[in-house]
């Protein structure tokens, strides 16, 4: 079963606004509600739910533009629970105020190494040049 | 203009809610949007937790049965009929208290397959507790062949 929710931010807080079983008039919506300066962020969560498995897969389907622009990253987001701990979570998102996701360091940059080397390098090609010359 | 009934509907009840969780039945007055009053429905829930009943049905959805659910108890719409199937998720409404559409299919009692997409939208008298459900669903049958 496939529900599409859309979610508010506002006074700290995520809170489901409305749902929709369909992808194109949830995503329609939440680009209204979010022209709405109401709310500080908006997204539409899609939540699949496999009855066989017990398993409830919720992924971020839309970011809105205002929600998009504060995280800096609009990537969909996929976990899968059960429905048991889904309602536990439900709870903790309704719930609980919004943390900010802690950011991954940026690995670091090859091109510092490679500067290093190559000066050393030419230092060394520079002193070679250098002990030649005084032979001469 | 948005065409789709359920969006509008929505968006009028979103006005109509301005600040507040629900908007009340007092803030509603049909002659405001008569082109979708015709598909549109109330239900009034009850605190004592007795079955919900039909306050008003517009023309378009009355014409779907062949008796006046007005007051009746909603188990008294026809499950193979438009307003049974609209109000076939209204205890998910009832729980998590926010606007909900679906859109599904159902085959008529002489076989034609009709789509529908309907809303059900949560009211309040006193701007906490749902009091009754503002709805609204409209659909096309398909011809097979």
């Amino acid at each position: 079963m496939k529900a599409f929710e859309i979610h508010t931010f506002r006074d700290g807080q995520w809170k489901v606004d409305s749902v929709f079983d369909d992808r194109e008039l949830a995503i329609f919506e939440a680009k209204k509600v979010d022209q709405n300066r109401r709310y500080s962020s908006v997204k539409v969560v899609e939540e699949n739910y496999d009855e066989a498995s017990d398993k409830t897969t919720i992924r971020t389907v839309f970011r809105g533009r205002k929600g998009a622009a504060r995280s800096g990253a609009p990537k969909p987001a996929v976990t899968t629970s059960s429905r048991k701990a889904r309602r536990g979570g439900a709870e903790r998102e309704h719930g609980g105020k919004s943390r900010a996701r802690p950011q991954k360091k940026q690995p670091t940059s090859v091109v510092v190494p490679v500067l290093i080397l190559l000066l050393l390098v030419m230092t060394g090609i520079a002193a070679m040049l250098g002990l030649q010359f005084v032979r001469n | 203009m948005e065409r789709r009934l359920v969006l509008r509907l929505l968006s009028h009840w979103r006005m109509l809610c301005d600040d507040r969780a629900y908007p009340s039945f007092f803030d509603l007055d049909p002659s405001a949007i008569p082109a979708m009053w015709r598909d549109c429905f109330v239900l009034e829930i009850f605190a004592d937790g007795s079955e919900p009943r039909f306050r008003a049905v517009g023309d378009a959805l009355a014409a779907h049965v062949d008796f006046s659910l007005i007051d009746q108890p909603i188990s008294k719409a026809p499950e193979k009929s438009l307003p049974g199937e609209a109000i076939s998720f209204l205890e998910e409404v009832l729980r998590k208290g926010v606007p909900i559409s679906r859109g599904d299919e159902f085959n008529k009692e002489h076989g034609a397959k009709v789509l529908y997409r309907s809303i059900l939208l949560p009211m309040s008298d006193d701007g906490d507790t749902v009091t009754g459900i503002l709805g609204a669903v409209n659909c096309r049958e398909v011809i097979d062949g």
